[in-house]
């Protein structure tokens, strides 16, 4: 096949596309699942984003009078197509390895700031003054993670590069193939305290709680949401459906792309996302408060950016 | 950043918002993520009941009463009996007395808790106020098993009460508030110690002692200002004066210290009940006969669980009453926002105007 071909599988089909589209919805129908039964709840069905989407699908879109409508209708479109091709970027050990051609690590970055823009120009569109303060709030918050992002991928990147005898490498697919022949970053103490940033860069990025502050409900009524409806809504939570998979499997080929090839490989893969969740998104969720947009801003450079640089430090002295 | 944010927008928080319980209408100017000015508008849930009390006759007004506001339910009709009864110089039967402070302090744990948890929802703290909630559902159990009702109890009349506490019942009561302590002190223990809660309420919504006085603000407002004020100790009612009443006072006056002073009254509630069990003597539990309300005039007030209620009540020769009017504790309380909200954070309006338990419906009537 001829590898334009099978660039296109890889953004339409497999990793991107429809598989990370059903796996974005299933691993939110999971999560809802689980904040529900430590909540002592028991749960929509697995499906219910699905029906969510098919439900908003049936609606209109309606764009408020005082929105600028070109914007607040790109804007969703903008993260989606962003998000369809970070993950394909993203390698799965043993199943899949992205295509030079499609980007590295740092394209990857650029890609996943995309969806926070998308928000802020959404809530600057929507002529809302709840969208106003939703969009300075995601900025804030993006200042705030984007340094321990860009800290712990330069960790990762120069462990790697440094261990393969080069300078920093920024390929995904190098780092996946180096941990699977020296052993996963995850049982490796020095790569621990990029783990740990890492960690508190999950919420932030997905906007759940404690970090949910760009959207919070009792606020700010959803800040750039509010205005949107029907499919463009959708295209919202398409977006960040597939953001939680481009999310979670960056952090597994960061620190733990440790698996068998083929169908194994795969499965293997699915389990890690699923316990990854739980861990790292649900039960935190379900066990904090939210935290004021100054109260997060410090917070984040404090600690997750402390822990970044001394991940970073400490690859480069050792 | 160089340049200072500037610019000032006005946010329009109701008259229809997720974070309040009723309509009500803030226009907050907002500069930055700091709030500079504060409107307060009300009046979207005016429904005409006080002139509509000029039009039912005086039992007919404790069933109206009972139904101005879900939470404070039993408060209004027990202040209107009182009213009543002041004019006619009725004396209600000793465990008539008891029974009244028994519903009203079980509407107080219900309530008090509501607000508690609303509290953590507005955190985003939800599995917290989910928690609150399912305790919550002890006291609703409570109210439905011995009242038939979750809501409104229809406990009072003029002259008593119109329901008796029996063998089943009681037993149902005192078990039921024996799951309740331990649970309410969990609750206790984690708003006083959780970094979440504390981070998004302490010094936060803060009315000085001062303000507080100069506002008039009533119930656990006050008393978490330092206002050592309670209507159940400083004018006792019903059997008030010889129940062990304990009045809790904080000084900080933040949404933090709210929060406490409504938790630990919702405990002190339990302990009345007990007490209103184990003193309870037998006997009638409200007048033999429907008692006539002379022409006459008169104050009653009662502490309901946002604070003073207070009831007028004019009477003439008609069985209608000439005139009604009540001051709740709401009224008093949400000019204090106004204190409390300047120079607030954006995020924590929703917090602070909560913090006052805001009741709309009492207030609009």
């Amino acid at each position: 096949m001829p590898t334009d071909l099978l660039i296109l599988v890889s953004v339409l089909i497999f990793p991107g596309g429809l598989f990370a589209f059903s796996l974005g919805l299933m691993l939110k129908g999971v999560d809802r699942r689980v904040a529900a039964r430590l909540q002592g709840r028991v749960g929509p069905p697995l499906l219910q984003p699905a029906f969510d989407l098919i439900k908003l699908g049936f609606k209109r879109t309606m764009v408020p009078d005082s929105a600028a409508p070109g914007v607040f209708l790109a804007a969703p479109l903008i993260g989606t197509v962003a998000m369809l091709l970070a993950v394909a970027l993203v390698p799965i050990a043993g199943v899949y390895t992205p295509d030079p051609r499609l980007g590295n690590l740092l394209v990857l970055l650029y890609l996943l700031s995309v969806p926070g823009v998308a928000l802020m120009l959404a809530g600057s569109a929507s002529g809302s003054p709840f969208g106003a303060v939703g969009f300075s709030r995601e900025m804030a918050l993006m200042l705030a993670y984007e340094a321990t992002i860009v800290l712990v991928v330069a960790a990762v990147g120069l462990r790697t590069g440094l261990a393969e005898g080069g300078v920093v490498t920024f390929s995904l697919a190098e780092i996946v193939r180096h941990q699977q022949e020296h052993g996963a970053y995850l049982l490796d103490p020095l790569m621990w305290p990029a783990l740990g940033a890492f960690l508190f860069f999950y919420p932030a990025n997905l906007g759940i709680v404690p970090f949910d502050i760009p959207e919070a409900e009792t606020e700010i009524l959803e800040g750039p949401l509010l205005e949107y409806s029907g499919p463009a809504l959708a295209l919202f939570k398409v977006m960040s459906a597939l953001k939680t998979v481009v999310v979670l499997s960056l952090g597994i080929a960061l620190f733990c792309p440790i698996a068998p090839h083929g169908i194994a490989g795969l499965a293997v893969w699915l389990a890690s996302m699923v316990v990854l969740l739980a861990v790292g998104i649900s039960a935190v969720r379900v066990s904090i408060g939210r935290m004021r947009i100054d109260q997060a801003f410090s917070f984040f450079l404090k600690w997750p950016l402390l822990l970044a640089a001394a991940s970073l430090t400490v690859v480069v002295v050792v | 950043m160089t340049t200072a944010v500037t610019e000032t927008y006005t946010i329009p928080v109701g008259p229809l918002h997720v974070a309040l319980e009723e309509p009500m209408y803030f226009r907050i100017d907002v500069h930055g993520e700091t709030v500079a000015r504060v409107d307060i508008n009300a009046g979207h849930v005016h429904r005409g009941i006080e002139y509509l009390t000029t039009k039912r006759t005086m039992l007919q007004n404790v069933v109206l009463t009972e139904r101005i506001c879900s939470l404070c339910s039993n408060s209004h009709p027990e202040t209107f009996a009182m009213a009543a009864e002041r004019i006619a110089g009725i004396e209600i039967p000793e465990r008539a007395a008891l029974l009244r402070v028994v519903a009203a302090e079980v509407k107080r744990i219900a309530s008090n808790l509501f607000n508690v948890a609303l509290l953590a929802h507005l955190v985003g703290y939800e599995t917290l106020f989910m928690h609150v909630m399912q305790v919550r559902e002890i006291a609703q159990d409570i109210k439905e098993t011995v009242f038939g009702n979750r809501m409104d109890l229809g406990a009072i009349c003029i002259g008593g009460v119109r329901y008796d506490l029996d063998e089943k019942t009681t037993g149902f009561l005192v078990g039921s508030l024996d799951r309740l302590v331990p649970e309410i002190e969990a609750i206790v223990q984690t708003y006083r110690t959780n970094g979440s809660i504390l981070g998004r309420t302490r010094d936060v919504g803060v009315l000085t002692r001062e303000q507080a006085i100069a506002c008039g603000v009533v119930g656990p407002v006050a008393r978490a200002s330092g206002v050592a004020y309670d209507v159940r100790a400083v004018a006792p009612y019903a059997a008030y004066d010889r129940l062990p009443l304990e009045v809790h006072v904080l000084t900080d006056g933040d949404v933090w210290s709210r929060a406490m002073i409504r938790l630990a009254e919702a405990l002190t509630a339990i302990d009345l009940v007990r007490a209103c069990l184990r003193d309870l003597p037998d006997g009638p539990t409200r007048l033999a006969e429907t008692p006539d309300i002379p022409p006459g005039q008169a104050i009653a007030k009662s502490e309901a669980p946002r604070g003073e209620l207070i009831y007028y009540l004019k009477t003439n020769d008609e069985p209608r009453p000439e005139r009604v009017k009540w001051r709740v504790p709401t009224f008093m309380n949400w000019d204090a926002l106004r204190f409390m909200l300047a120079g607030a954070k954006l995020a924590d309006i929703a917090i602070i105007v909560n913090s006052i338990d805001p009741c709309v419906s009492c207030t609009e009537r």
